[in-house]
């Protein structure tokens, strides 16, 4: 698996499930069957949730999700692998979100977060996901990526430099900000100016 | 305002990303300041906001149809070297087979034309000397 990982080949079992997305990538140039059907697999779930929290509906953020993977599958046999697939991934979502936010003011929708399944206080968490939602609409769509990318899909600050195309003190000082704003706008939502635990 | 100038430091302190000498400034700041500690504690919460949002959105179950669809159904199925490697062989194999039908078709759909036969031959005969009687002729020209 170690050498899976530098190399960037399939594991000797074959087996797509252990494979790294370095080796998927590669095999999906390969044309090997599955192979990005896999990565989709992975990556499902993050890239619509990306662009949901970006775009505050479900139906534009699984379109813009669909868009992402069919550019991904058109250019993976020119992708060099400077970045890691994830990274190029959520640069390719981050940009049509927000070329959709520029043309398109969209609402939020509440419907779309739906009820969780588990027992433990499913109101509350509930409540919070349409604050934390309202909140993300109030931010401006530049600071909300930087925001999304680093809180929630977890990159570095390199990885956020490299998918934004931005120098690394301008996420810094973004990010600060982004922060800040969800802060403040947190607390202006919040009944009584109550603060986020 | 001085906690304004550190408020901006704290995402970065936060993140691990503040060079050691101000992070050891900033450090001492928010021993004596427990606004800052709450918002450094606020922002630290905002990725468990953000997380546990995320994690009621649902998926569409169609969603991987919708994509590789999208995509070209046999392309990302990977059919289309397999395909191809089959495609050679199969070729030459109806080229041939081809070719084979051709000849055979040819053959019994041409008309059959007999071999030409030889024509009869001829007795040589000696041209007869004028006011003779040419040899081998009927009876009756001879009695004439």
């Amino acid at each position: 698996m170690e050498e899976a990982v530098r190399t960037g080949n399939l594991p000797v079992d074959g087996r797509l499930e252990t494979a790294n997305d370095a080796a998927l990538v590669a095999a999906c140039k390969e044309r090997v069957p599955g192979a990005f059907q896999e990565l989709l697999s992975r990556y499902r779930r993050p890239a619509v949730t990306l662009a949901y929290q970006m775009l505050g509906n479900m139906e534009d953020a699984e379109d813009i999700a669909q868009e992402a993977f069919v550019r991904v599958f058109q250019a993976i046999p020119r992708f060099r692998g400077q970045a890691a697939f994830s990274t190029w991934l959520y640069r390719i979502v981050t940009n049509l979100c927000l070329g959709r936010r520029r043309r398109t003011k969209t609402t939020v929708n509440l419907e779309s977060i739906r009820e969780p399944r588990s027992a433990e206080s499913p109101s509350r968490k509930v409540t919070e996901a349409m604050l934390t939602r309202q909140v993300l609409e109030a931010m401006s769509p530049d600071l909300r990526a930087i925001l999304l990318l680093r809180d929630q899909e977890g990159l570095s600050y390199c990885e956020i430099a490299e998918a934004l195309t931005l120098p690394l003190g301008t996420v810094r000082s973004r990010l600060s900000k982004a922060r800040i704003a969800f802060r403040r706008i947190w607390n202006q939502l919040s009944e009584g100016g109550e603060e986020p635990s | 305002m001085k906690c304004g100038l550190y408020e901006e430091q704290l995402s970065s302190y936060l993140d691990g990303e503040l060079p050691a000498a101000r992070a050891a400034r900033l450090e001492a700041h928010l021993k004596t300041c427990p606004h800052c500690q709450a918002e450094l504690e606020a922002m630290g919460g905002i990725a468990s906001h953000l997380r546990a949002a995320s994690s009621l959105v649902e998926v569409s179950h169609d969603f991987d149809k919708r994509v590789i669809r999208a995509c070209g159904y046999w392309q990302v199925k990977g059919w289309q070297r397999p395909v191809k490697s089959y495609l050679r062989p199969l070729v030459i194999v109806a080229l041939i087979l081809l070719a084979a039908l051709t000849a055979v078709w040819t053959f019994f759909t041409q008309p059959f034309e007999p071999m030409p036969q030889p024509a009869p031959a001829r007795p040589i005969v000696a041209p007869a000397p004028p006011g003779s009687i040419a040899p081998g002729l009927p009876d009756t020209e001879q009695q004439r």
